[in-house]
């Protein structure tokens, strides 16, 4: 047999490896080489037992307990899969509030998330491929904010929204975080690398500027909106202090102002758990499907919060 | 007008009418609080609800109060301990899940489990892990260490919310050190591996001086969260017991909407601006002359 490919040697080499190796060999791939033996391997699985049983454990608490009567949350017995109950979850179930602060946080994260990528993308496409006057200073102006800690806009953002009569209302709780800075920087990078003959034959073909807006710009960012997208609703579903401060009604609260209210307010503990469990769940639902775009958007850098 | 220049005017016009609607709402709703939170800064609200300047006054305040100064203390305390420990976490955590193996997919994803948790939400169960009769204080009177509560001490309700923040945010950091791992060639360590060169050697002297500049980054932008750090500690202790965990973020909190003074809360926003902004201006100015050099 003449070996001139390395096709034609491969199948020798493995025939000779047994079956059971050579599909431990297949599913890690080269990093084999790199795999730690003997007492080493014991210390890192030991090791990483732990970690994740602390990371983990505190999930395992909020659930389980969240299934325990008010009367039976002492520690160890707690933590013990006995005597459970859905009591806690039929209440909250059942309160209006929490249905209320479900819905609040549904309009905040989905309209905000809708409107900045609709608003972002359209930015970042005249500053990738539109030469207008003042495009350059104003580009760096929307960088400069990124340098800007939220802390400092806090209280005249409070100030305007207040003086405009938008406490208490979707609108004040919404319109701020429309001007992402981030969004626009990275949909820019992506929307600079895409071929001008794309726009040009479109253009040719007499497609007017919106046209080839939606229909040729967006369709081609497409994986990159579905992650910037995910991080915006991630971010705004889990985000605390502008709620606590523009929203102050029962009835405006989101679902993180609203549990940490059950929280100072001293309900049950189990209905506190509960809450905060549901709050967390759809998160954790997305996380499942959608764990790739997680990834990237980390990978993609600085994007939490 | 030749043909030529209409289409650059009609480009221009497209490019201005996409850019508008959001560097409008850059000009409200970020540039001027930016420059507001600066003017607030010299300005008192009047009981009728009017602003009148003050001058330095805020200011004068600000570097008299010892609760400003204890304030600082604290946040400073609380970012020593949550920059390493996230740091230390990571690191090591990414290490051990770096290579493939049976398993692997599911440690990532547990580990990062917590980062996408709200912190709010995650509090809850905190508390009840840190106060008295929950696990952590039970553990310690078991080793001999009492039994007290976490978030009521004095001493220890502070690091009871630095090992929280750590919790919460050690996954993120992990990835991103994991993305640069990615990027070292193999064939360096694979040679390292046929020099029989052991584990810690290859750590110490291939790994670790490649992830010097993410680390270097991740602190920075570690050290820039910590400064600001409010959930948590509004969550869990409410900057008590005892002020004991009043951080500048929580004071500025305080300050504007628990008393309404807007214009002493806004000289507080711009000393942990001044902060922040002078961490980032030394990441800068480190990371360029690493560039140089």
């Amino acid at each position: 047999m003449t070996t001139t490919t390395k096709e034609a040697v491969q199948p020798a080499v493995v025939d000779s490896v047994p079956e059971e190796r050579r599909r431990r060999r297949r599913s890690t791939g080269e990093d084999a080489l790199f795999r730690p033996r003997g007492v080493f391997k014991v210390i890192i699985q030991i090791l990483l037992a732990i970690a994740t049983v602390i990371t983990l454990f505190p999930f395992y608490a909020m659930v389980i307990m969240s299934f325990k009567a008010p009367t039976a949350m002492t520690f160890p017995d707690s933590l013990f899969p006995t005597d459970l109950t859905i009591s806690a979850y039929a209440y909250v179930l059942q309160s209006d509030e929490m249905l209320r602060w479900a819905l609040n946080t549904l309009i905040y994260s989905v309209v905000s998330v809708v409107l900045v990528l609709l608003l972002s993308s359209m930015a970042a496409y005249a500053f990738a491929k539109k030469r207008f006057p003042g495009r350059t200073p104003m580009f760096w102006m929307i960088i400069a904010m990124l340098m800007v800690p939220y802390h400092i806009t806090l209280i005249p953002l409070f100030v305007m929204i207040a003086g405009a009569d938008g406490v208490n209302t979707y609108w004040g709780l919404i319109a701020p975080s429309l001007a992402n800075a981030q969004a626009i920087f990275l949909l820019r990078q992506f929307i600079i690398a895409l071929p001008d003959e794309l726009l040009e034959a479109a253009k040719l073909d007499g497609a007017s500027e919106i046209r080839i807006f939606f229909q040729v710009v967006l369709p081609l960012c497409k994986p990159i909106l579905a992650t910037l997208g995910l991080f915006v609703f991630l971010w705004h579903w889990n985000d605390f202090l502008w709620p606590l401060i523009i929203a102050q009604t029962p009835e405006m609260r989101v679902l993180t102002t609203g549990v940490s209210s059950l929280m100072r307010e001293s309900q049950p503990l189990n209905i506190q758990l509960a809450s905060a469990a549901l709050a967390i769940l759809p998160i954790f639902i997305a996380y499942l499907f959608a764990q790739r775009y997680f990834t990237q958007g980390v990978t993609m850098s600085g994007m939490k919060g | 007008m030749s043909w030529r220049n209409r289409t650059v005017r009609a480009s221009a016009i497209a490019g201005l009418a996409f850019v508008l609607p959001a560097f409008i709402l850059f000009i409200i709703f970020r540039f001027v609080p930016f420059i507001g939170g600066f003017t607030l800064a010299f300005a008192e609200r009047t009981l009728g609800g009017e602003f009148t300047w003050v001058g330095m006054d805020n200011f004068e305040r600000l570097a008299a109060d010892p609760l400003f100064w204890h304030s600082l203390r604290v946040t400073i305390a609380y970012t020593l301990i949550v920059v390493p420990l996230t740091l230390a976490l990571a690191t090591g955590l990414a290490l051990l899940v770096r290579r493939r193996f049976a398993g692997v997919d599911f440690f990532r994803a547990a580990f990062f489990m917590p980062v996408i948790t709200s912190l709010v939400l995650a509090g809850i169960i905190f508390v009840w892990i840190f106060n008295a009769g929950g696990p952590v204080p039970r553990l310690m009177e078991a080793l001999g260490l009492g039994g007290q509560s976490w978030i009521t001490d004095r001493l220890l309700a502070l690091p009871a919310i630095a090992l929280v923040a750590a919790w919460s945010a050690f996954g993120y950091y992990m990835l991103v050190i994991l993305a640069r791992l990615n990027e070292i060639p193999r064939e360096i360590e694979e040679a390292a591996l046929v020099d029989r060169a052991n584990a810690w050697a290859r750590f110490r002297y291939i790994t670790l001086p490649e992830l010097r500049q993410v680390l270097f980054f991740l602190s920075v932008l570690s050290m820039v969260g910590s400064f600001q750090v409010f959930d948590a500690v509004y969550v869990m202790t409410q900057g008590g017991p005892v002020n004991a965990t009043y951080t500048l973020g929580f004071m500025l909190y305080d300050q504007a909407f628990r008393f309404f003074d807007f214009g002493y809360a806004s000289a507080v926003a711009v000393a942990l601006f001044v902060l922040v902004f002078a961490i980032t201006l030394i990441q800068r100015f480190l990371m360029g002359r690493e560039d140089k050099a």
